[in-house]
């Protein structure tokens, strides 16, 4: 496989933690869900979240990143997970508003890329994320008539983490370099604009408002370009404990 | 789009098989009914999955047919 530039090597490491610990969620919330189907609908991604990471891990180790160091093997502050996935201590309302932004974050970041040695993969993760993607629009849509409130004042939190996830606003076609390198079709600035009309259409006719979003986060000057986050902070070593399957590492098959 | 409804799902391993009835899902939504569908019966490929409302479901109704035997 040919060399990457060193920032796709970050895009696709971002992409790949934040599938990696949304995986961890949704398993966390697998039992948590208000039906039998949307525990059945959580566990389901969880699992095929899980092997996106498998296939991606691979590709990064192509790049020189370490094995056991993308399997866990590092500090919190060394995830480039979104933001928001750092912790969710809230409700299952919480949960779905914390989880859709940022797996469709994810999904628009992966299907920017334009390789013909990824387009394959990429396609198979499409069509799992095309059922993730139309549970959490559905979720959201009943959420918006049941909860409003709750969603409209976790969404302000959790659509800038995407946002940041995805990038800062300057970084059009003439200034974004995965664009620049032919590593993917879509700039910055495009996946966001895509992101944006989404969120907007979807509740256009419901009660929850966007008007506190801050559609233009992240400030760029304050925005951590290898973790794509403003901020610190990490997810929390409990978890890291399980991502890393600590205390089952004697059953590990080597 | 309060409350539940219940839809029957089903669905076709192969092209000229015959549709079965699989189960069925309780639902806010159309939308969230076929996302539910879909990840609650995925143990085959199928070539066809689909949802119908229960209450759309037309039940075939006759009397009882006197049966006429010859002697």
């Amino acid at each position: 496989m040919s060399e990457w530039p060193a920032a796709a090597v970050d895009y696709v490491q971002a992409i790949t933690d934040t599938k990696l610990v949304l995986g961890h969620r949704y398993a966390q919330w697998s039992l948590a869900g208000p039906s039998l189907e949307d525990d059945i609908g959580g566990s389901s991604a969880a699992q095929e979240e899980v092997g996106h990471v498998r296939q991606l891990f691979r590709k990064l180790e192509s790049q020189g990143r370490d094995g056991d160091w993308l399997r866990g093997e590092r500090d919190p502050e060394e995830f480039a997970n979104a933001s928001c996935l750092d912790a969710i201590d809230g409700d299952w309302t919480e949960y779905m508003a914390t989880i859709a932004p940022v797996d469709r974050a994810a999904w628009y970041m992966l299907d920017a890329i334009d390789r013909d040695d990824m387009d394959g993969m990429i396609t198979k993760m499409g069509e799992d994320e095309y059922f993730h993607l139309e549970y959490h629009d559905a979720r959201l849509e009943t959420l918006a008539d049941e909860n409003p409130e709750k969603l409209r004042s976790t969404l302000a939190e959790t659509l800038p983490s995407a946002l940041a996830l995805i990038g800062p606003a300057d970084v059009d076609d003439d200034a974004d370099p995965l664009v620049d390198a032919g590593f993917t079709s879509q700039s910055v600035e495009g996946i966001r604009e895509r992101f944006v009309d989404h969120y907007r259409e979807l509740f256009a006719d419901t009660d929850v408002s966007l008007e506190d979003v801050d559609w233009d986060a992240p400030d760029a000057d304050a925005w951590d370009e290898t973790r794509r986050r403003v901020g610190g902070g990490g997810v929390r070593e409990e978890d890291l404990v399980q991502i890393r399957g600590e205390r089952n590492a004697e059953f590990a098959i080597e | 789009m309060t409350g539940t409804t219940k839809y029957a799902v089903f669905g076709r391993r192969n092209e000229g098989d015959d549709t079965l009835h699989l189960g069925t899902v309780s639902a806010h939504s159309d939308r969230l009914a076929k996302t539910y569908a879909y990840n609650t019966y995925d143990e085959e490929d199928w070539n066809y999955l689909a949802v119908v409302r229960e209450e759309d479901l037309l039940e075939v109704e006759g009397g009882n047919v006197r049966r006429e035997v010859p002697q």
